[in-house]
């Protein structure tokens, strides 16, 4: 099995999936800013869950994402939280 | 007849099958009973799906019992459904079309928002999966998404027009406004129109799961606590007249339809507009001659995602002002599931059931209020009421919306 990815890691990963799909340059993403600040809608934000859950080959709760108030921060922590469950399986 | 009753279409028949089961009277009395229809899901593939609930036709429903063997092979899951449900309606309304020299000026309009997907993923397994090399040789009349309306129109005989409607949620109620314009237009006599779905296959599971959009829990529509929608299956047919042909031959009048109401969104794909769902009520009460304060009860769309209830709860309070605290609003979705293009079908059942009988039913699983669904929901409890007049709502993704107005015969 694969290294479980560090924080720093994760985090750029996931940047990079919203920039992509925001269109917008990553530098301008930070902890704090919330999916639709960025101009995310909500299918947009469906598709980066989907992108998310492709590029680290896992799968989020079906619920207790925020779409309309959830940050890139928080996006980063579910993956280290679902990522975490994972190794303890 | 007064202008009003000239436009008004007699509904002479009905026919369901649903979580409930076989039968319009089994629906009814559910919903009226305030029951959920919702269980853990039945699917080979339940194991890997993150769909642990749905509101699936009850495992009893056996084809072999209803449809001659022959027949059975030309009939995905929804044309199942549709026949069944059509076979009854007819069997109520009393109408036999080859006898009564009726086929020319029938005809059947059956919605549906995908058609034949239970025989589509049998047999993209077998090629994709499997890797066979050739399918079944009946599939692609057993996918067509008009293959439900084809087979009423062959079992009883309708020569007219006969076509199929897809609006995904309102595919049901665009198909019964069609069918109520072309009676109004003389250019049929008689219609079946209503809806069918059956598309709970694991790619269809799997799709809507990546949606986001499933309660986990149970169907919750206009609860503070309601966390998405609960898929459904089933089929519901009615039979329309013109009121005149109606009373000529003096059917049993289960209730008129009085007018309808359609509108598009143009907006987003999915998320739903307030503008759209007011327009599409305005116009189906202007349609029926009704004002906002003829309307006793509302069957809401309701579908119980985050988006939804709000939104539709600022539709009825656009259209109906101060009317919109005396109405009964429920959404019986919270009991027969969320059935797709059958879901209007389902609804109108109900609709016809608090109006003959005069019991609203209620919403189940309503125990946490939302300031932002601030109207009378007729929580968890059937209500007495008299209803004159009613509205139900369909509002689909796409942003096509589809609302029926009903009154009493």
């Amino acid at each position: 099995m694969t290294a479980t990815p560090s924080a720093d890691e994760i985090r750029s990963q996931v940047f990079d999936i919203v920039a992509k799909q925001a269109k917008i340059d990553v530098a301008t993403i930070r902890d704090d800013s919330t999916l639709t600040d960025l101009g995310l809608a909500s299918l947009d934000a469906i598709e980066v869950i989907f992108d998310i859950e492709e590029r680290f080959d896992i799968s989020f709760p079906e619920q207790g994402i925020n779409f309309a108030t959830g940050t890139a921060g928080d996006l980063v922590d579910a993956v280290g939280r679902v990522l975490a469950a994972g190794d303890q399986q | 007849m007064t202008g009003a009753d000239a436009r008004a279409i007699a509904v002479t028949g009905m026919g369901a099958i649903s979580a409930f089961g076989e039968g319009a009277g089994v629906l009814w009395q559910g919903l009226r009973e305030g029951r959920s229809g919702i269980r853990p899901l039945r699917h080979e593939r339940a194991a890997d799906l993150r769909v642990r609930i749905a509101a699936q036709v009850p495992d009893g429903f056996d084809p072999a019992a209803h449809f001659p063997e022959r027949l059975l092979s030309l009939l995905d899951r929804t044309a199942q459904f549709a026949l069944f449900a059509a076979n009854e309606a007819v069997a109520q309304s009393g109408l036999d079309f080859r006898a009564g020299g009726l086929t020319a000026r029938s005809g059947v309009i059956v919605g549906t928002g995908v058609g034949g997907e239970t025989t589509h993923d049998e047999q993209n397994r077998r090629l994709y999966g499997e890797k066979a090399s050739r399918v079944h040789p009946l599939t692609i009349i057993r996918v067509m998404a008009n293959a439900p309306a084809s087979m009423i129109s062959m079992a009883h005989g309708l020569r007219g027009p006969a076509f199929a409607v897809s609006s995904a949620c309102a595919s049901t109620n665009h198909a019964i406004a069609q069918a109520m314009l072309l009676i109004r237009a003389g250019v049929a006599d008689v219609m079946l129109a209503g809806g069918a779905e059956a598309c709970l296959s694991f790619g269809v599971l799997r799709a809507w799961e990546a949606m986001r959009v499933l309660a986990d829990d149970s169907c919750r529509p206009f609860s503070a606590n309601r966390r998405g929608l609960v898929l459904g299956e089933g089929a519901g047919m009615f039979v329309l007249e013109s009121l005149a042909h109606a009373r000529a031959r003096g059917a049993g009048i289960l209730g008129l339809l009085a007018g309808a109401g359609m509108s598009a969104d143009a907006g987003d794909i999915v998320l739903p507009d307030v503008a759209g769902g007011t327009a599409a009520m305005s116009l189906a009460l202007a349609d029926a001659g009704l004002a906002p304060a003829d309307i006793d009860y509302i069957n809401a769309h309701g579908t119980g995602t985050p988006a939804n209830d709000p939104t539709e709860t600022r539709a009825i309070h656009q259209v109906f002002g101060a009317h919109a605290q005396r109405l009964a609003v429920s959404s019986t979705k919270s009991m027969h599931g969320h059935a797709l293009g059958a879901s209007g079908a389902l609804e109108l059942v109900a609709v016809l059931g608090a109006m003959r009988e005069g019991v609203v039913p209620p919403t189940i699983n309503l125990d946490q209020p939302d300031p932002a669904c601030d109207l009378d929901y007729v929580p968890n409890q059937a209500r007495d009421l008299r209803v004159r007049a009613a509205l139900s709502n369909s509002f689909a993704f796409g942003g096509l919306n589809a609302v029926l107005a009903v009154r009493a015969a």
